[in-house]
């Protein structure tokens, strides 16, 4: 059975499609990527996958359920980091991780809380207030508050923009083993193709709202005849 | 979100999650516990010193109905405000995508949002009656055991316009913000806080008849003035508040989903 299962949503925007009859699927333990352009209607995608956006046309279906049927049930089962959302910066650490462990019907809050700490590196920081921490270190913290509810589907809208290179890098690490050693299913958009191309079994490439392309990082190389998913990226960008 | 009773486990988790979010937002700042007092604070000593004056111009009934005014009128006040700031501050937080894509419902999140403000409110409340008591003499329980229904359909009304506020800032987005300050205050003239019902012009006495708190401070002043509780405001007022609250939340569900619709929610995160 699917984990995800997106089947022809259309998005409009007043005069402007943001997603234009976009299906594809994510199975159990598969990490699947999402490339595009600025506007290419990505994180419209997401957004509809998370239940933010309702499509206008087509169906998202979540372990084999349609969204609208069982929102809250279903949505204990995802969650999501991105680069433009963030956690209350007055609350520490710890009381974000316990406040969204409650929201995601964890039992043993503080075993929970405990452990994403230790797993993320974020001992020292756990009674630190959120506002001040570094940018890689609040990513951090939201890839924890994601992890939150160990989910079956965990949704990454370009976990690493806005990281400068060094951060940036390291937060691709933990990433990296996250997509390894859980065997969870993802579904990431990205700027950084080196992040995409090591971590995705599988890419579809939108623009102008459609998925354009679709295959792993070498197939689509090598089916536009370049080097590596950077070129395959200004390839369908500039077409 | 869904609109779900509060039955399971797992919901009232989900419910105790906001009302801890806002707890510790409160601990860990001043700022936040000095706006909570501050304005009632403000007006308090205001029109205490008004009714002082009064008092020296030899109109005492009036002292005790402009004070009650003030104290009461805050609690409908404030219980609007505790419910659309809660909700602001995820927006302003950049929070409230986490909070929309996670298994919470609406009524939980409602809940949860007017439960903390319901404590917020008693505390505040409460030092503003002792303080009224010190500075002027003005015991609140000199309104007796109708002070309780009193306070009650005060609140619900605030909760009521707390939550038709957040709809429309959900629907409308962050150019609506200001309905969060200024929504309580389009209905004073027509709650008749600080003077009778009758003074007002025919059209205006026709709105107040539909506005809960009316019937609230109709009932205060009668008490003041020694006429006893009038059961009858109080029960129209319950009425008025049920039909309020269910319009509201009613009203949230329904912008919810057009904010789904439009695009709305999510660009509460740009």
């Amino acid at each position: 059975m699917a984990v995800l299962d997106v089947r022809d949503v259309v998005k409009r925007f007043g005069t402007v499609t943001a997603v234009d009859g976009v299906s594809f699927g994510v199975g159990a333990g598969e990490v699947v990527g999402l490339l595009g352009p600025n506007g290419a209607g990505k994180t419209t995608t997401l957004h509809m996958v998370l239940g933010l956006v309702t499509p206008d046309r087509g169906e998202v279906r979540l372990f084999g359920e349609p969204l609208s049927a069982g929102r809250s049930a279903l949505l204990g089962r995802v969650n999501f980091a991105a680069g433009y959302v963030s956690l209350p910066g007055v609350l520490t650490v710890e009381e974000n991780l316990g406040v969204f462990a409650r929201l995601y019907g964890i039992g043993d809050v503080d075993a929970r809380v405990d452990r994403l700490v230790a797993e993320l590196d974020l001992e020292a920081l756990r009674r630190r207030p959120v506002r001040v921490l570094s940018s890689g270190q609040q990513t951090r913290v939201q890839l924890a508050k994601a992890l939150i509810n160990d989910p079956e589907l965990l949704v990454l809208d370009e976990p690493t923009a806005s990281l400068d290179p060094d951060v940036g890098d390291r937060v691709r690490e933990l990433l990296l083993r996250l997509a390894r050693d859980s065997g969870r299913a993802m579904l990431i958009t990205s700027h950084n193709m080196v992040e995409i191309e090591r971590m995705c079994d599988r890419i579809h490439f939108m623009a102008s709202g459609r998925i354009v392309a679709t295959g792993s990082a070498a197939e689509l190389a090598e089916r536009y005849g370049v080097e590596d998913l950077e070129a395959v990226f200004l390839r369908v960008a500039r077409d | 979100m869904s609109p779900l009773p509060l039955a399971s486990e797992a919901s009232r988790q989900r419910t105790l999650a906001v009302v801890l979010r806002d707890l510790f937002a409160l601990r860990h700042s001043v700022v936040r516990v000095f706006e909570m007092l501050y304005w009632p604070l403000v007006e308090l000593l205001i029109w205490g010193y008004v009714s002082i004056y009064l008092q020296a111009s030899k109109v005492p009934a009036v002292v005790a109905a402009l004070l009650g005014g003030v104290l009461l009128w805050q609690v409908l006040a404030r219980s609007q405000g505790e419910v659309s700031i809660a909700f602001m501050e995820d927006i302003w937080s950049r929070n409230l995508l986490n909070v929309f894509a996670s298994p919470l419902t609406t009524g939980e999140y409602l809940a949860g949002m007017i439960g903390f403000g319901f404590a917020k409110l008693v505390a505040a409340t409460a030092l503003m009656g002792a303080l009224a008591f010190a500075f002027y003499g003005f015991g609140l329980f000199s309104l007796g055991p109708a002070l309780v229904p009193f306070l009650f359909l005060l609140l619900v009304m605030g909760w009521a316009l707390g939550i038709f506020a957040v709809a429309v800032i959900v629907r409308f987005g962050h150019s609506a913000e200001i309905i969060a300050w200024a929504l309580a205050f389009a209905f004073q003239p027509f709650a008749a806080v600080f003077y009778p019902v009758a003074i007002l012009p025919g059209p205006m006495r026709a709105v107040a008849a539909f506005v809960p708190a009316s019937h609230v401070f109709e009932g205060m002043r009668a008490v003041l003035a020694g006429r006893g509780v009038d059961g009858r405001d109080l029960a129209v007022a319950a009425v008025l508040d049920l039909l309020y609250l269910a319009g509201a939340v009613w009203f949230f569900g329904r912008m919810l989903v057009a904010a789904r619709r439009s695009g709305g929610l999510a660009r509460f995160a740009e």
